[in-house]
């Protein structure tokens, strides 16, 4: 590797290093970005275009750089669209190109359009029609897209940091040093966000004066002024969205990309000095490598000593190529020829005695001339020069870079936020914003101001009023007084002259390869307005969002349209402003902090004994037992087996336990369930359902009456938090005043089932002799509460396995024990899945049933509905939709061989009508107790009991031939549950 | 809107409250009426939103959907902060 060419620039050290681009090592220094270090190796192909793979170098210097993305790292944690102006390097840094495959310089799929031209604007809605779409789709994207989304996040976590202050101002340019400077001198509490790594914008190189002093001088000492007045400045950071006044600013400190800090800000006042971008201007091929933004080819020189060519040609609508082109000739560039748009007398005065210095040092200055190509088949060769007069008169100046200025366009996204608008301004010949809400200004370039004077005076004022409206009392000084540059005095100029066969090498729109060409097509086809002609042909999509292509895009559009500028407008931009990372968006919302896992205190016990554990909502339950099986399809089998036939145990601790106290309780538990709890007695529970304000079923559990003012619902395991949520709305509500307390003892209480004919035995001998009685005694949903291991325990006998079973409600810290001792005697656990068997089997309902849709009636719990109390929902269930005969009822299904497999989800039919449904299957198990597989389902009322019916399951199964049973499929009369131990005998209600 | 002022807790992010519905704004009506016909005032919205998030108070907030300011947010149910 050749040693680079000693280079000058303000953000250079000597310190030099090494980096990778496309596999290549490339010496480079510190401070440079990406981009500067390239050029300086005089790399200029730096990307491929995203639909048409053309070759494309740098045209900016600053995030809205349409070409030069790159993907920085290695797979599979590789950090995408990564733009090079921003990419700050350091030693041993790796980054690739993108858009091409398999090498940038030579790409198969550019190779393969160059026989058949180029894709116009809707080519693919056109094109890829016949057979179908899904034919081309898979090779189109494999093509399509920006970069390469990583396969992997191995990005630290982003800082966060939440702040308020009194004034934000975006941008420390001239306008944004100045407006932080009278904020901060008037008494306000100042933050000052800049995205580059150093303060001052232009004047970190501009040779200008401000204050009377040298810009750098000024920049130190408002830098050091700031820093005395307690102001804070962000510096690599940017304001990447705004939501009603709260800002988010996204910062990669050291400008290490994905090493993230996102600050939310809240200011009282908010000023917007991002600036002006330059727009470019289209002439054909004028996206080849070496044509760049005249100013982006300033910055590199000055802040960098990148050159970005050697033999330069200015094309330019405005007096700032002048002194451009001395400043790049003091760089050791030979500047062949200026071309201006403008005729010869449109320069002002300054400009004009520039231009005759510039003419005796050998540059040809033309004016009322446009380039009209750029010549060269890979990168610039020359440039193809005309009078605007006479297109047909034109000649090759040869160059190796064009550098073009076609006016500017102020920074305007965060300005069009919530309320603000776009004014057009004449004499710019672009849009700034207008109609800000009180406390949003922008200010300098991105409010329309281009000379620094003016710049310094507008960012004052607007430093100013932001201090007036955040309440700071104090003085705000003078403004200070700037002379640089002098006004530019643009003619606006967008295209220049081509016939209409160029039109689509004449691009507007780079990151999206939009074309004049594009925007005729789009015109033609009735895509109007600009927000329709965005959608239609891309343009100022992207990370670009039309930061150099949609003024330009706009005014091209005026001209086709034959109408002027200001009433075509701009497309809406859309946050972020700049962009970041997904992992910096997610912030500290990933992984464990988006859903936590809730774990029950049998957790360890469930993993140490081959329990497979799977999510449900937050909580991880047991599937299945590998001990029982390979796959929980098996395992669950046995499991449910064991159960009818010997016992059982299960835990049950995630299902919600919410206790009501006070004198009010049973009335607003009356109130918020359709059946009533007043009349429960003490000791006893009771099976309860909920609903909603609609009368449709909300949720289902058992109520237990501890004692006349206090009770224990139970709710479903994945209803906990929204249970909560809803019986302390009404108690906030209906219930307001009313002496009640709502607590929710979920955690406090592990509940163990125990299921199966030998559960009464089992438990005889594990709780002992104290609870002897109470076992024999105890009737279907009685409780008890005692005590075991010295710790409180509650017994009650409840079922959701129609087996004669119990819940214990134990404390956590007792629950281990229990459960191991329950196992030592003989009962084996079982998982969700053999729960899920045993209740299908019982016709029980889970939330596959009670989805939201369903209500008392179509679930069978008429008796409930007709007990007539004026619960919440009570009114709505009269209505006359929830009894028509197309609403459906909950009934049993079987296969009408016994023999076939069918499953959730299937659609049930009646032979005749296959495309017409007349409900589904909500849940299916294969029963090992009656040997075949079962399930539940809602069919229209219409359909009878033994109807039969097809379950139809195109993607999995097929069709099944069914049978409408009842819902209780096993045991319909609940003798197994209630039975009483041999030796009582007596029944107790 | 971005924050709520909590009775309790002062102003708080709006990422900590979670909204439950919208009443209706004119009086009475049937239950039917109040919970299926109700129309979208376009300045004046009655919610009902929990402060899940920090004490759980549930707050009556009047809010304003076209420019998103808030107008009033208070304790439902005549619970005293």
């Amino acid at each position: 590797v050749k040693p680079p060419p000693p280079r000058q620039g303000c953000r250079l050290d000597a310190q030099p290093l090494q980096f990778s681009f496309d596999g290549r090592s490339y010496p480079g220094l510190a401070g440079d970005t990406a981009a500067s270090a390239l050029l300086a190796n005089g790399v200029r192909l730096m990307g491929r275009s995203v639909k048409y793979r053309r070759r494309r170098g740098l045209l900016a210097a600053g995030p809205e750089e349409p070409n030069a993305l790159f993907t920085v790292g290695a797979r599979p944690d590789a950090i995408p669209n990564v733009s090079a102006p921003l990419l700050q390097l350091r030693d041993g840094l790796e980054f690739r190109s993108q858009n091409r495959w398999p090498t940038l310089g030579f790409d198969l799929a550019s190779a393969l359009q160059a026989g058949g031209g180029l894709f116009g604007a809707g080519f693919y809605y056109k094109t890829f029609i016949w057979p179908s779409w899904r034919w081309y789709e898979t090779p189109i994207r494999h093509l399509a897209g920006l970069g390469e989304a990583p396969g992997r996040c191995d990005l630290p976590p982003p800082v966060l940091e939440h702040c308020s202050c009194d004034v934000v101002v975006a941008g420390a340019g001239a306008a944004g040093l100045a407006a932080a400077l009278a904020a901060a001198r008037a008494g306000a509490k100042v933050i000052l966000c800049e995205r580059e790594p150093a303060c001052g914008g232009e004047l970190e190189y501009e040779a200008a004066l401000v204050g009377g002093v040298p810009a750098r001088a000024w920049v130190r000492a408002a830098l050091a002024e700031l820093a005395a007045l307690g102001a804070r400045v962000l510096t690599h950071t940017t304001l990447v969205a705004e939501s009603s006044g709260e800002l988010l600013a996204h910062g990669e400190p050291g400008g290490l990309a994905g090493m993230n800090t996102l600050h939310y800000i809240r200011p009282r006042a908010f000023v917007i000095a991002m600036g002006a971008i330059e727009c470019p201007i289209a002439f054909r091929d004028n996206d080849r490598p070496g044509v760049m933004l005249l100013n982006a080819a300033e910055r590199y020189l000055a802040r960098y000593g990148a050159r970005c060519g050697q033999e330069l040609v200015l094309f330019a609508n405005n007096d700032r190529a002048y002194p451009a082109a001395q400043r790049l000739l003091a760089g050791g560039m030979r500047v062949r020829a200026i071309v201006d748009t403008r005729a010869a007398d449109a320069a002002g005065a300054p400009a004009a005695a520039l231009r005759d210095e510039l003419r005796r040092a050998g540059v040809e200055c033309l004016a009322a001339h446009a380039v009209l190509a750029a010549e060269g088949s890979t990168a610039v060769r020359g440039a193809r020069v005309a009078p605007l007069a006479d297109p047909a008169a034109a000649r090759q100046i040869a160059c190796d870079t064009i550098l073009v200025s076609g006016g500017w366009a102020p920074a305007l996204h965060a300005g069009l936020r919530e309320g603000g608008s776009a004014e057009f301004q004449a004499g710019l010949g672009a849009f700034i914003a207008s109609a800000q809400p009180a406390g949003r200004a922008s200010a300098g370039a991105a409010n329309g101001h281009l000379e620094l004077a003016q710049v310094l005076r507008d960012g004052h004022e607007a430093g100013v009023r932001a201090a007036r409206a955040a309440g700071a009392p104090g003085t705000p000084g003078a403004a200070p007084d700037g002379r640089g540059d002098g006004e530019p005095r643009l003619a606006p100029f967008a295209r220049s002259p081509a016939p209409e066969r160029w039109e689509k090498h004449q691009f507007i729109d780079l990151q999206n390869d939009v074309t004049v060409a594009d925007l005729r097509t789009a015109l033609a086809e009735g895509f109007l307005d600009i927000e329709h002609l965005k959608r239609y042909t891309t343009l100022g999509v992207g990370t670009e969002q039309g930061r150099t292509g949609g003024l330009l895009g706009a005014a091209i559009l005026a001209e086709l349209r034959s109408e002027a500028l200001p009433g075509i407008g701009l497309s809406r931009t859309r946050p972020p402003y700049h962009p970041l990372t997904m992992r910096s968006i997610a912030g500290f919302r990933a992984g464990a902090a988006v859903k936590v896992a809730r774990r029950t205190p049998l957790h360890e016990w469930h993993e140490a004994h081959g329990g497979v554990l799977d999510p449900m909502d937050l909580w991880l339950r047991p599937r299945y037992y590998r001990a029982n099986g390979a796959s929980a399809s098996t395992a669950a089998v046995v499991e449910a087996r064991q159960v009818r036939a010997h016992g059982g145990i299960a835990d049950g601790s995630t299902l919600g336990k919410l206790e009501v106290a006070g004198p009010d309780a049973a009335a607003f538990l009356d109130y918020l369930y359709l059946n009533r709890a007043s009349t429960i007695k003490p000791g006893r529970a009771r099976y309860m359902v909920n609903l909603r304000e609609d009368g449709c079923v909300l949720d289902d559990g058992l109520v237990l009456r501890l004692g006349a003012e206090r009770f224990i619902a139970t709710v479903s395991s994945s209803h906990g938090p929204h249970m909560l949520a809803h019986f302390e709305h009404y108690r906030a509500t209906e219930f307001a005043g009313r002496r009640l307390t709502v607590t929710d003892v979920t955690e406090a209480w592990v509940a163990i089932v125990v299921a199966g004919p030998q559960s009464r035995a089992a438990l005889e001998r594990v709780l002992g002799a104290a609870w002897r009685d109470t076992l024999g005694t105890l009737g279907h949903m009685g409780f008890a509460d005692g005590d075991c291991h010295g710790a409180g325990l509650r017994l009650l006998r409840a079922s959701f396995s129609g087996e004669l079973a119990f819940e214990l409600h134990c404390r956590p810290a007792s629950a281990v024990q229990l459960w191991q001792e329950l196992c030592d005697a003989g009962l084996a656990p079982y998982g969700l899945d053999a729960v899920d068997i045993l209740r299908v089997e019982k016709g029980y309902l889970v939330s596959s049933e009670i989805n939201g849709e369903t209500t008392p009636f179509d679930l069978g719990l008429d008796a409930l509905a007709h007990a007539g109390n004026p619960c919440l929902g009570r009114e709505l269930l009269d209505r006359p939709a929830f009894h028509e005969p197309q609403r459906p009822r909950l009934v049993g299904l079987r296969a009408a061989d016994g023999r076939a497999a069918f499953l959730g989800g299937a659609q049930l039919t009646v032979p005749g009508e296959l495309r017409r449904p007349c409900g589904y299957v909500t849940s299916s198990v294969y029963s090992p107790t009656l040997g075949e597989w079962l399930g539940l389902a809602l069919v229209a009322r219409s359909i009878d009991l033994e109807a039969r019916l097809v379950a139809r399951d195109p993607l999995r199964g097929g069709d099944v031939a069914v049978r409408v049973v009842p819902p209780v499929h096993f045991d319909p009369d609940g003798t197994r549950m209630k039975a009483q131990p041999a030796s009582q005998g007596s029944a107790t209600t | 809107v971005t924050r709520l002022q909590c009775p309790f807790c002062g102003p708080r992010e709006l990422r900590e409250f979670q909204f439950h519905k919208t009443l209706p704004t004119g009086p009475g009506g049937s239950a039917y009426e109040r919970t299926y016909e109700r129309v979208a005032d376009a300045e004046r919205s009655l919610e009902h939103w929990q402060h899940v998030g920090g004490c759980r108070a549930w707050l009556h907030v009047e809010r304003n959907p076209s420019t998103g300011a808030v107008l009033a947010v208070v304790l439902l149910g005549g619970m005293r902060p």
